[in-house]
Protein backbone atom coordinates (compact mmCIF):
# COMPACT_ATOMS: atom_id res chain seq x y z
CA UNK A 1 0.00 0.00 0.00
CA UNK A 2 1.33 3.26 -0.60
CA UNK A 3 1.94 5.71 2.05
CA UNK A 4 1.17 8.96 1.98
CA UNK A 5 4.23 10.75 2.45
CA UNK A 6 3.06 14.59 1.90
CA UNK A 7 0.09 16.79 3.07
CA UNK A 8 0.07 19.49 0.32
CA UNK A 9 1.01 19.66 -3.22
CA UNK A 10 1.81 23.37 -5.30
CA UNK A 11 2.16 23.47 -8.68
CA UNK A 12 4.14 26.67 -9.14
CA UNK A 13 5.06 28.65 -12.80
CA UNK A 14 8.35 30.37 -13.95
CA UNK A 15 7.49 32.83 -16.29
CA UNK A 16 9.10 35.97 -17.43
CA UNK A 17 11.01 37.73 -20.60
CA UNK A 18 13.64 35.23 -22.39
CA UNK A 19 17.01 35.69 -20.57
CA UNK A 20 15.93 36.90 -17.29
CA UNK A 21 17.04 33.87 -15.71
CA UNK A 22 14.19 31.76 -15.38
CA UNK A 23 16.12 28.84 -15.68
CA UNK A 24 18.69 29.41 -13.78
CA UNK A 25 16.65 29.99 -11.08
CA UNK A 26 15.23 26.42 -11.38
CA UNK A 27 18.36 24.79 -12.63
CA UNK A 28 20.99 25.84 -9.61
CA UNK A 29 22.87 28.39 -11.04
CA UNK A 30 26.64 26.51 -11.32
CA UNK A 31 29.97 26.05 -12.86
CA UNK A 32 31.23 24.38 -10.42
CA UNK A 33 33.30 21.01 -11.82
CA UNK A 34 29.87 18.65 -10.56
CA UNK A 35 27.61 19.57 -13.37
CA UNK A 36 26.89 17.26 -15.26
CA UNK A 37 27.14 17.91 -19.08
CA UNK A 38 24.63 15.36 -20.22
CA UNK A 39 21.59 17.27 -18.03
CA UNK A 40 22.75 20.67 -18.88
CA UNK A 41 22.90 19.75 -22.52
CA UNK A 42 18.85 18.53 -22.67
CA UNK A 43 17.58 20.66 -19.68
CA UNK A 44 15.25 20.50 -17.06
CA UNK A 45 11.62 20.52 -17.29
CA UNK A 46 10.21 20.55 -13.65
CA UNK A 47 11.51 19.79 -10.24
CA UNK A 48 9.87 18.46 -7.08
CA UNK A 49 10.90 19.89 -3.87
CA UNK A 50 9.75 19.37 -0.29
CA UNK A 51 9.27 22.10 2.00
CA UNK A 52 7.90 22.05 5.66
CA UNK A 53 5.81 25.04 6.22
CA UNK A 54 3.79 25.68 9.32
CA UNK A 55 4.17 22.16 10.87
CA UNK A 56 2.65 21.20 7.05
CA UNK A 57 5.12 18.69 4.24
CA UNK A 58 4.48 20.67 1.18
CA UNK A 59 5.60 19.31 -1.97
CA UNK A 60 6.40 21.72 -4.81
CA UNK A 61 6.27 21.58 -8.53
CA UNK A 62 7.83 24.09 -10.20
CA UNK A 63 8.14 24.30 -14.00
CA UNK A 64 10.32 26.59 -15.93
CA UNK A 65 8.82 27.88 -19.57
CA UNK A 66 10.41 29.74 -22.51
CA UNK A 67 10.32 33.41 -22.39
CA UNK A 68 10.82 33.53 -25.98
CA UNK A 69 7.45 34.72 -28.23
CA UNK A 70 7.54 31.93 -30.44
CA UNK A 71 7.13 29.80 -27.21
CA UNK A 72 4.14 31.51 -25.79
CA UNK A 73 1.16 29.36 -26.61
CA UNK A 74 3.43 26.40 -25.38
CA UNK A 75 3.73 28.38 -22.31
CA UNK A 76 0.06 29.22 -21.65
CA UNK A 77 -1.27 25.55 -21.65
CA UNK A 78 1.10 25.57 -18.35
CA UNK A 79 -0.56 28.13 -16.66
CA UNK A 80 -3.21 25.47 -16.63
CA UNK A 81 -3.64 24.20 -12.78
CA UNK A 82 -0.67 26.25 -11.79
CA UNK A 83 -0.94 27.72 -8.10
CA UNK A 84 1.35 29.69 -8.11
CA UNK A 85 3.25 31.85 -10.49
CA UNK A 86 6.95 34.04 -10.09
CA UNK A 87 6.92 36.65 -12.78
CA UNK A 88 10.92 37.10 -13.41
CA UNK A 89 12.71 40.62 -14.81
CA UNK A 90 16.15 41.40 -15.33
CA UNK A 91 17.46 44.37 -12.96
CA UNK A 92 19.77 44.70 -15.96
CA UNK A 93 17.13 45.15 -18.70
CA UNK A 94 14.46 47.56 -18.72
CA UNK A 95 12.52 45.78 -21.52
CA UNK A 96 12.02 42.74 -19.25
CA UNK A 97 10.21 44.95 -16.42
CA UNK A 98 8.32 46.76 -18.83
CA UNK A 99 6.76 43.74 -20.06
CA UNK A 100 5.66 42.65 -16.48
CA UNK A 101 2.73 44.64 -16.99
CA UNK A 102 2.32 42.28 -19.89
CA UNK A 103 2.56 39.04 -18.08
CA UNK A 104 0.64 40.02 -15.34
CA UNK A 105 -2.25 40.55 -17.99
CA UNK A 106 -1.52 37.05 -19.92
CA UNK A 107 -2.11 35.44 -15.84
CA UNK A 108 -5.13 37.50 -15.97
CA UNK A 109 -6.09 35.76 -19.38
CA UNK A 110 -5.08 32.03 -18.59
CA UNK A 111 -4.01 31.24 -15.53
CA UNK A 112 -6.27 30.63 -12.43
CA UNK A 113 -8.55 33.36 -11.06
CA UNK A 114 -7.29 32.84 -7.85
CA UNK A 115 -3.44 32.16 -8.74
CA UNK A 116 -0.93 33.74 -5.79
CA UNK A 117 1.50 35.52 -7.97
CA UNK A 118 5.03 36.82 -7.01
CA UNK A 119 7.67 39.16 -9.29
CA UNK A 120 11.52 38.84 -9.02
CA UNK A 121 13.72 41.39 -10.05
CA UNK A 122 16.42 38.94 -10.83
CA UNK A 123 20.36 39.35 -11.49
CA UNK A 124 20.84 41.65 -8.38
CA UNK A 125 24.14 40.61 -7.93
CA UNK A 126 25.22 42.62 -11.21
CA UNK A 127 25.29 46.36 -9.74
CA UNK A 128 27.18 48.22 -12.63
CA UNK A 129 25.03 47.40 -15.37
CA UNK A 130 21.78 47.87 -13.02
CA UNK A 131 18.61 49.75 -15.55
CA UNK A 132 15.97 49.02 -12.72
CA UNK A 133 16.24 50.04 -9.06
CA UNK A 134 14.80 48.21 -6.21
CA UNK A 135 11.88 51.31 -5.96
CA UNK A 136 10.75 51.18 -9.66
CA UNK A 137 10.46 46.88 -8.63
CA UNK A 138 8.45 48.05 -5.55
CA UNK A 139 6.31 50.63 -6.99
CA UNK A 140 4.87 48.10 -9.14
CA UNK A 141 4.46 45.33 -7.23
CA UNK A 142 2.60 47.98 -4.95
CA UNK A 143 0.51 48.49 -7.73
CA UNK A 144 -0.73 45.58 -8.45
CA UNK A 145 -0.76 44.14 -5.18
CA UNK A 146 1.84 41.44 -5.28
CA UNK A 147 4.77 40.58 -3.47
CA UNK A 148 8.36 41.63 -4.64
CA UNK A 149 11.69 40.65 -4.10
CA UNK A 150 15.54 40.86 -5.66
CA UNK A 151 17.03 38.01 -6.65
CA UNK A 152 20.11 36.68 -7.67
CA UNK A 153 20.58 32.98 -9.10
CA UNK A 154 24.20 33.79 -9.63
CA UNK A 155 24.25 34.30 -6.20
CA UNK A 156 21.91 32.16 -4.61
CA UNK A 157 19.98 35.39 -3.06
CA UNK A 158 16.55 35.47 -1.73
CA UNK A 159 15.92 32.01 -3.88
CA UNK A 160 14.68 29.62 -1.60
CA UNK A 161 13.11 32.63 0.24
CA UNK A 162 11.12 33.69 -2.67
CA UNK A 163 9.92 30.12 -3.01
CA UNK A 164 8.66 29.34 0.97
CA UNK A 165 7.55 33.18 0.63
CA UNK A 166 4.68 32.04 -2.71
CA UNK A 167 4.12 28.40 -1.12
CA UNK A 168 3.30 29.91 2.25
CA UNK A 169 1.17 32.37 0.61
CA UNK A 170 -0.28 29.39 -1.19
CA UNK A 171 -0.91 27.89 2.08
CA UNK A 172 -2.27 30.92 3.88
CA UNK A 173 -4.44 31.49 1.10
CA UNK A 174 -6.27 27.60 1.47
CA UNK A 175 -6.12 27.81 5.41
CA UNK A 176 -8.16 31.34 4.53
CA UNK A 177 -10.71 29.83 2.30
CA UNK A 178 -12.96 27.86 4.94
CA UNK A 179 -13.26 30.34 8.08
CA UNK A 180 -13.82 28.35 11.36
CA UNK A 181 -12.24 25.82 9.25
CA UNK A 182 -8.29 24.64 11.23
CA UNK A 183 -5.54 24.95 9.16
CA UNK A 184 -4.26 21.66 9.77
CA UNK A 185 -7.74 20.10 8.10
CA UNK A 186 -7.15 22.06 4.64
CA UNK A 187 -6.32 19.01 2.81
CA UNK A 188 -5.75 19.45 -0.94
CA UNK A 189 -6.34 16.27 -3.58
CA UNK A 190 -3.00 15.95 -4.72
CA UNK A 191 -4.01 15.36 -8.60
CA UNK A 192 -6.11 18.66 -8.68
CA UNK A 193 -2.18 20.26 -9.79
CA UNK A 194 -2.78 17.99 -13.43
CA UNK A 195 -6.37 19.26 -13.45
CA UNK A 196 -7.36 22.60 -14.77
CA UNK A 197 -9.55 24.33 -12.72
CA UNK A 198 -11.89 26.43 -15.11
CA UNK A 199 -12.98 29.39 -13.26
CA UNK A 200 -16.86 29.81 -12.75
CA UNK A 201 -18.68 32.00 -15.49
CA UNK B 1 7.80 -11.34 -0.01
CA UNK B 2 10.73 -13.09 -0.90
CA UNK B 3 13.64 -11.15 -2.53
CA UNK B 4 14.07 -12.20 -5.86
CA UNK B 5 16.82 -14.70 -6.64
CA UNK B 6 19.97 -13.67 -7.74
CA UNK B 7 20.95 -10.27 -5.38
CA UNK B 8 24.57 -9.37 -4.20
CA UNK B 9 25.16 -8.89 -0.76
CA UNK B 10 25.29 -5.01 -1.42
CA UNK B 11 22.24 -5.23 -2.47
CA UNK B 12 20.62 -7.44 0.39
CA UNK B 13 22.82 -4.80 2.92
CA UNK B 14 20.36 -1.98 1.36
CA UNK B 15 17.12 -4.09 1.44
CA UNK B 16 14.01 -4.07 3.82
CA UNK B 17 11.01 -5.70 3.14
CA UNK B 18 12.34 -5.70 -0.63
CA UNK B 19 12.33 -1.58 -0.17
CA UNK B 20 14.97 0.78 0.55
CA UNK B 21 16.18 0.41 3.69
CA UNK B 22 17.40 3.82 4.50
CA UNK B 23 16.61 7.35 2.84
CA UNK B 24 18.61 7.82 -0.75
CA UNK B 25 20.64 10.89 -1.10
CA UNK B 26 22.87 12.41 -4.07
CA UNK B 27 26.46 10.84 -4.46
CA UNK B 28 27.67 14.66 -4.98
CA UNK B 29 25.80 16.77 -2.53
CA UNK B 30 23.51 16.19 0.78
CA UNK B 31 19.86 16.17 -1.51
CA UNK B 32 17.80 13.44 -0.26
CA UNK B 33 15.72 11.99 -2.88
CA UNK B 34 13.60 9.74 -1.27
CA UNK B 35 12.65 8.67 2.02
CA UNK B 36 12.81 5.02 3.61
CA UNK B 37 10.79 2.33 2.62
CA UNK B 38 9.16 3.97 -0.21
CA UNK B 39 11.18 2.47 -3.08
CA UNK B 40 11.00 -1.17 -4.53
CA UNK B 41 13.72 -2.87 -5.45
CA UNK B 42 13.41 -4.31 -9.28
CA UNK B 43 15.99 -6.16 -11.64
CA UNK B 44 15.68 -5.09 -15.27
CA UNK B 45 18.02 -3.89 -18.01
CA UNK B 46 17.66 0.12 -18.97
CA UNK B 47 20.52 1.94 -20.62
CA UNK B 48 21.35 5.17 -18.86
CA UNK B 49 23.26 7.51 -20.25
CA UNK B 50 26.66 8.09 -18.84
CA UNK B 51 26.31 11.31 -15.91
CA UNK B 52 29.38 13.23 -17.87
CA UNK B 53 31.04 12.80 -20.94
CA UNK B 54 34.03 13.69 -23.22
CA UNK B 55 34.33 17.49 -24.89
CA UNK B 56 33.28 16.93 -28.17
CA UNK B 57 31.90 13.69 -28.23
CA UNK B 58 28.84 13.52 -30.18
CA UNK B 59 27.19 10.27 -29.03
CA UNK B 60 26.27 10.01 -25.38
CA UNK B 61 27.88 6.83 -23.81
CA UNK B 62 25.23 4.84 -22.03
CA UNK B 63 25.64 2.10 -19.56
CA UNK B 64 23.51 -0.82 -18.78
CA UNK B 65 21.89 -0.96 -15.64
CA UNK B 66 19.85 -3.54 -13.78
CA UNK B 67 19.54 -2.45 -9.93
CA UNK B 68 16.72 0.18 -9.55
CA UNK B 69 14.05 1.75 -7.15
CA UNK B 70 10.62 1.37 -8.19
CA UNK B 71 9.04 4.78 -7.41
CA UNK B 72 5.49 4.50 -8.66
CA UNK B 73 4.36 8.20 -8.05
CA UNK B 74 7.01 10.83 -8.90
CA UNK B 75 5.36 12.61 -5.95
CA UNK B 76 6.62 10.55 -3.48
CA UNK B 77 10.22 12.01 -4.28
CA UNK B 78 11.53 14.35 -1.44
CA UNK B 79 13.73 16.20 -4.20
CA UNK B 80 14.04 15.34 -7.68
CA UNK B 81 14.44 16.98 -10.74
CA UNK B 82 12.97 15.86 -14.47
CA UNK B 83 14.60 16.34 -18.11
CA UNK B 84 13.15 17.77 -20.50
CA UNK B 85 11.68 14.21 -22.95
CA UNK B 86 14.39 13.18 -25.34
CA UNK B 87 13.58 9.93 -27.08
CA UNK B 88 10.02 9.05 -25.10
CA UNK B 89 12.34 9.28 -21.77
CA UNK B 90 12.18 11.60 -18.90
CA UNK B 91 16.06 11.34 -16.95
CA UNK B 92 16.19 12.36 -13.17
CA UNK B 93 18.81 14.04 -11.56
CA UNK B 94 19.05 15.38 -8.19
CA UNK B 95 17.42 18.30 -7.30
CA UNK B 96 20.13 20.54 -5.75
CA UNK B 97 23.12 19.56 -7.85
CA UNK B 98 21.44 18.82 -11.05
CA UNK B 99 23.44 15.50 -11.24
CA UNK B 100 22.31 13.05 -13.28
CA UNK B 101 20.79 11.16 -14.63
CA UNK B 102 20.48 9.21 -11.56
CA UNK B 103 17.07 7.03 -13.07
CA UNK B 104 14.53 7.38 -15.60
CA UNK B 105 11.45 8.19 -16.01
CA UNK B 106 7.99 6.20 -17.63
CA UNK B 107 6.11 8.77 -19.63
CA UNK B 108 3.57 5.74 -20.45
CA UNK B 109 3.59 4.26 -17.11
CA UNK B 110 4.20 7.24 -14.96
CA UNK B 111 6.43 4.62 -12.68
CA UNK B 112 10.18 6.32 -12.32
CA UNK B 113 13.23 4.07 -11.83
CA UNK B 114 16.48 5.30 -9.55
CA UNK B 115 19.79 3.34 -10.17
CA UNK B 116 20.87 2.09 -7.69
CA UNK B 117 24.09 2.49 -8.03
CA UNK B 118 23.74 6.34 -9.34
CA UNK B 119 22.88 7.05 -5.25
CA UNK B 120 23.54 7.01 -2.02
CA UNK B 121 22.06 4.22 -0.38
CA UNK B 122 22.76 4.17 3.21
N1 LIG C 1 24.87 37.73 -13.24
C1 LIG C 1 23.80 36.95 -13.30
N2 LIG C 1 23.50 36.29 -14.43
C2 LIG C 1 22.41 35.51 -14.46
C3 LIG C 1 21.56 35.36 -13.34
N3 LIG C 1 20.54 34.54 -13.68
C4 LIG C 1 20.76 34.17 -14.95
N4 LIG C 1 21.87 34.75 -15.45
C5 LIG C 1 22.41 34.61 -16.81
O1 LIG C 1 21.46 35.10 -17.71
C6 LIG C 1 21.44 34.33 -18.92
C7 LIG C 1 20.03 33.86 -19.21
O2 LIG C 1 19.59 33.00 -18.16
P1 LIG C 1 18.50 31.88 -18.40
O3 LIG C 1 18.26 31.24 -17.08
O4 LIG C 1 18.87 31.00 -19.51
O5 LIG C 1 17.24 32.75 -18.84
P2 LIG C 1 15.73 32.25 -19.14
O6 LIG C 1 14.83 33.19 -18.44
O7 LIG C 1 15.60 30.82 -18.80
O8 LIG C 1 15.59 32.46 -20.70
P3 LIG C 1 14.61 31.68 -21.75
O9 LIG C 1 14.76 30.22 -21.48
O10 LIG C 1 15.09 32.08 -23.10
O11 LIG C 1 13.23 32.17 -21.51
C8 LIG C 1 22.42 33.19 -18.69
O12 LIG C 1 23.63 33.53 -19.35
C9 LIG C 1 22.62 33.16 -17.20
O13 LIG C 1 23.92 32.73 -16.88
C10 LIG C 1 21.91 36.08 -12.14
O14 LIG C 1 21.25 36.02 -11.10
N5 LIG C 1 23.04 36.87 -12.19
MG1 LIG D 1 15.10 29.12 -19.91
ZN1 LIG E 1 23.05 16.56 -5.58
Amino acid sequence: MAKKTYDLLFKLLLIGDSGVGKTSILFRFSDDAFTSTFISTIGIDFKIKTVELRGKKIKLQIWDTAGQERFHTITTSYYRGAMGIMLVYDVTDERSFENIVKWLRNIDEHANEDVEKMILGNKCDIDGKRAVSKDRGDAIAREYGVPFLETSAKANTNIDKAFNDLATAILDKFAGKEPGDAPDRVMVDPRRGDTSRRSCC
Amino acid sequence: MTAPAGISPEIEAVLENGLNKTALTCLHCPSRILNPSVGTFVQQEFALPAMTKQKNQIIDEKHELREFWKVKDMFQFENVGFSNTVDGVKYLTCADCEMGPIGWHDLVTKENFIAVSRVRNS
